[in-house]
């Protein structure tokens, strides 16, 4: 699966392309994928495979999704938590296949991180909004610095190459302003959630 | 413990993270709810900013509108200019200078908070810290607690190699041999300090002296006789004094400063004598030169301490604190607080030097024979704490441990060590472990951050413990402030940590000086105490079912360890470590 809405997955069945199922299960892909990206995102730490199972997982859910509206009460509000029971398993076989490589989770720490990610699957707003909140506080130049070295093929050594600064200081600077931010994140979070 | 968490969660979405480190993480995230919420919300964080800083090259927050930094250019991320520069360097580097004043500060307050003797003497380092401008970062956000680096620094010019007889000035606690010595004064009052610099030079300095360390390459003296080394490695050493230079061309010099005279004379090559007001002047082996005062006032240089005399007072110094400590082992034995005293030494029990006796670490509690520590596995017989003619044990191979039993029922405790640490190789590193761990056993241990972990067990049934986990147990661990990091390697502390249910109330000593004290929550409070089989050195029956973390074999050396039946109090710990320090201290 593509994260694009607007590009259907290559190697879904194309049946007939103007089957109402496939439409409304391409649509409800496009309403949902960030949800499931981002589960599955959780499960494999260095972000490598992610493609891999999203595509899988879309494959999986269209070769069930008759079942799935059979049995479902209510399509468009069980879909996220559906597919990410698919794209559990997804993550597992691919972390199976991959499990001599140096970061990935073992099956049972998966299994427990799941389970944990599935209870915020319904957050995901309230933590965004969290994070931007938290981003805003902080110094301009503070953000900029830690948004450059999350742009694509930068990284801190070639900032630090650049700025004249030594690599490791400048690493330990980001390193720490990530913790502020997540810790600003966890208590915003902590603290809506105790009030309700 | 939860700012370890979250550098390993980053290290690992960043791809830096050390094998160890990961498998550390995926024990905590099996284990631990709250640090898999923490891990989510990280890998969200990252992904947000990952997003971000694609989606939105520039584009001004509205926070970035008018005020904020008016002249800064938005900076362009992203490949979209077409792979030009991406970080506008100016920008950039006024960040990176706010920042680091901040990492700076809190590396300060750590090192000076830890009675770690690193950083010590250091006067630019106070006067950095107090024109330093309230960093950014800690006042963005409620929370507030800034910690920053998680790299170990190790920062100065030179290390104070032997220490003999020394005294420090009235209210400094002096250094330790084996100390870095980073830039600023060090002064003493009297005694012989040999200092290496890192450049290969190596100053002996009697006292009473006043210098300061400026860099690898120089020094200045104020006060002081000194006999400098310089091997040709460190060819260009120079020490200043009286307003002149003294540049070594790879010799051996001698200098002495007082308040009216300054006197250099080379024992043996060339040095060069630069000064503002006179060409420079070369210096041969027997010449001396007054940079101030006359012949009149300066003294003989024959009786200045050589390398050797600095070997021989040391070895003398230290036969005599060795057997003051041997002395003192004696009368301390007698308190009848003790529950046990081991000793790598035997002392008084010459007689049985024996294979067997090797393979025991003597109980001075009690009669012979009975309850000694067994020596299994690799541990190494090593010098201990005085130097060759004391004996310590060494730890560092994995399986190397020293069992022993202690029965009965106790009301507190408190356990003190020497100890040497070479690294701290695993999440715990064990002091004296109670084999299974089970209600009312004490933990004593050494994390990876250099922090004291005391602990006892208050519920051993399974699942009882904080975070949901089917085999964690209820207990609390008390930590202390880091008091280890690498530039402490080889040098010996003294180790205490006290368990006081009556007065609910753990407090935990390195060399003397409180690094942690904590009160003990009823839902934590422990009345009988045990200890059984346990060992030192290393932890001999983890917990049944969960292997991890069960390799904790302390990589470093334990000469004498002591545990009591009572809660002693900060004068009687201090009492123990000024009668037990080695040398140097």
């Amino acid at each position: 699966m593509n994260s694009r809405p607007d590009a259907p997955p290559d190697d879904v069945p194309p049946d007939d392309p103007l089957d109402d199922r496939y439409a409304d299960f391409v649509g409800l892909l496009a309403r949902h994928d960030q949800a499931v990206r981002r589960f599955v995102r959780a499960l494999l730490p260095t972000g490598d495979g992610v493609d891999d199972v999203m595509q899988e997982t879309a494959l999986e859910c269209w070769r069930k999704y008759d079942r799935f509206c059979d049995t479902a009460t209510e399509v468009d509000g069980e879909f996220t938590r559906w597919a990410c029971v698919i794209a559990r398993y997804k993550t597992l076989s691919w972390q199976r296949d991959r499990a001599r490589d140096r970061l990935v989770f073992r099956e049972s720490v998966i299994e427990q991180l799941a389970a944990s990610a599935e209870l915020r699957l319904d957050r995901g707003d309230q933590e965004r909004e969290a994070i931007e909140r938290c981003l805003d506080q902080l110094p301009a130049d503070q953000r900029r610095l830690l948004l450059s070295v999350h742009s694509p093929g930068e990284s801190v050594a070639r900032i630090a190459s650049e700025t004249g600064q030594r690599a490791r200081k400048l690493y330990s600077v980001v390193q720490s302003l990530r913790k502020l931010l997540l810790r600003c994140v966890e208590s915003r979070l902590a603290s809506e959630s105790s009030h309700g | 413990m939860a700012d370890r968490l979250k550098n390993v969660i980053f290290q690992t979405l960043q791809r830096t993270v050390s094998r160890a480190d990961f498998d550390w993480l995926q024990d905590r995230l099996e284990t631990d709810d709250a640090a898999r919420q923490t891990y989510l919300t990280a890998v969200h964080i990252s992904e947000h900013l990952d997003q971000q800083a694609v989606d939105a090259p520039g584009k001004p927050r509205p926070s970035d509108a008018p005020g904020a930094d008016v002249m800064s250019t938005p900076l362009a991320i992203g490949r979209h200019a077409g792979g030009s520069t991406l970080v506008s360097r100016w920008v950039l580097v006024g960040v990176v200078a706010n920042i680091i004043a901040l990492a700076g500060i809190t590396w300060y307050a750590r090192t000076h908070d830890a009675p770690s003797r690193t950083e010590r003497g250091s006067v630019s380092l106070d006067d950095a810290v107090a024109t330093s401008p309230a960093p950014d970062a800690s006042s963005s956000f409620a929370a507030g607690d800034t910690d920053t680096t998680t790299e170990r620094l190790i920062a100065g010019h030179a290390t104070l190699r032997r220490a003999i007889d020394i005294r420090w000035p009235k209210g400094n606690s002096g250094l330790h041999e084996g100390d870095v010595l980073t830039n600023g004064t060090l002064r003493f009052d009297s005694g012989v300090a040999e200092i290496d610099f890192f450049c290969g030079a190596t100053l002996i300095v009697e006292g009473p002296a006043e210098l300061n360390l400026e860099s690898d390459w120089s020094a200045e003296v104020f006060l002081g006789r000194l006999r400098a080394n310089v091997p040709p490695v460190a060819r260009g050493f120079t020490v200043k004094a009286a307003d002149a230079q003294i540049v070594d061309q790879g010799t051996e010099f001698a200098l002495q400063v007082t308040p009216d005279a300054a006197c250099v004379e080379v024992l043996r090559g060339q040095v060069e004598i630069r000064s503002t007001d006179t060409p420079a002047r070369q210096l041969r082996t027997g010449q001396r030169h007054w940079l101030k005062g006359s012949a009149s006032s300066a003294s003989d240089f024959h009786d200045l301490a050589t390398n050797d005399d600095v070997q021989r007072r040391r070895h003398n110094a230290q036969s005599d604190r060795l057997a003051d400590w041997q002395n003192h082992i004696r009368q301390l034995r007698r308190d009848e607080r003790l529950i046990a005293l081991y000793t790598a030494d035997a002392i008084d029990r010459f007689a049985e030097s024996s294979d067997d006796s090797l393979r025991l670490m003597f109980n001075q509690v009690g009669a012979p024979d009975e309850r000694d520590g067994v020596l299994v596995g690799p541990v190494e017989r090593v010098s201990g704490r005085f130097g060759n003619e004391s004996e310590g044990l060494d730890f560092s191979r994995t399986g190397a441990r020293v069992r022993t039993r202690t029965d009965g029922q106790y009301g507190a405790f408190t356990f003190a060590c020497w100890a040497r640490i070479d690294g701290l190789d695993h999440v715990y590193n064990a002091l004296f472990l109670a084999d299974g761990y089970e209600n009312g056993e004490p933990h004593w241990q050494i994390d990876q951050d250099g922090r004291l972990l005391f602990s006892v067990m208050v519920d051993d049934t399974p699942g009882t413990g904080l975070g949901g986990h089917p085999q964690a147990r209820f207990h609390h661990l008390y930590k202390t402030r880091p008091f280890w990091n690498d530039s402490n390697r080889n040098q010996w502390f003294h180790l205490v940590a006290v368990y006081d249910p009556p007065n609910r109330r753990v407090t935990q000593y390195v060399n003397g000086d409180i690094v942690g004290d904590e009160v003990i929550q009823p839902k934590f409070h422990v009345q009988d105490l045990r200890i059984g089989p346990a060992e030192i050195g290393n932890w001999g029956q983890p917990l049944r079912n969960s292997p991890w973390f069960a390799v904790r074999n302390l990589n470093g050396q334990i000469d004498e360890l002591a545990i009591y039946d009572a809660a002693l109090d900060a004068n009687e710990i201090q009492s123990l470590y000024q009668q037990g320090k080695p040398l140097g201290y």
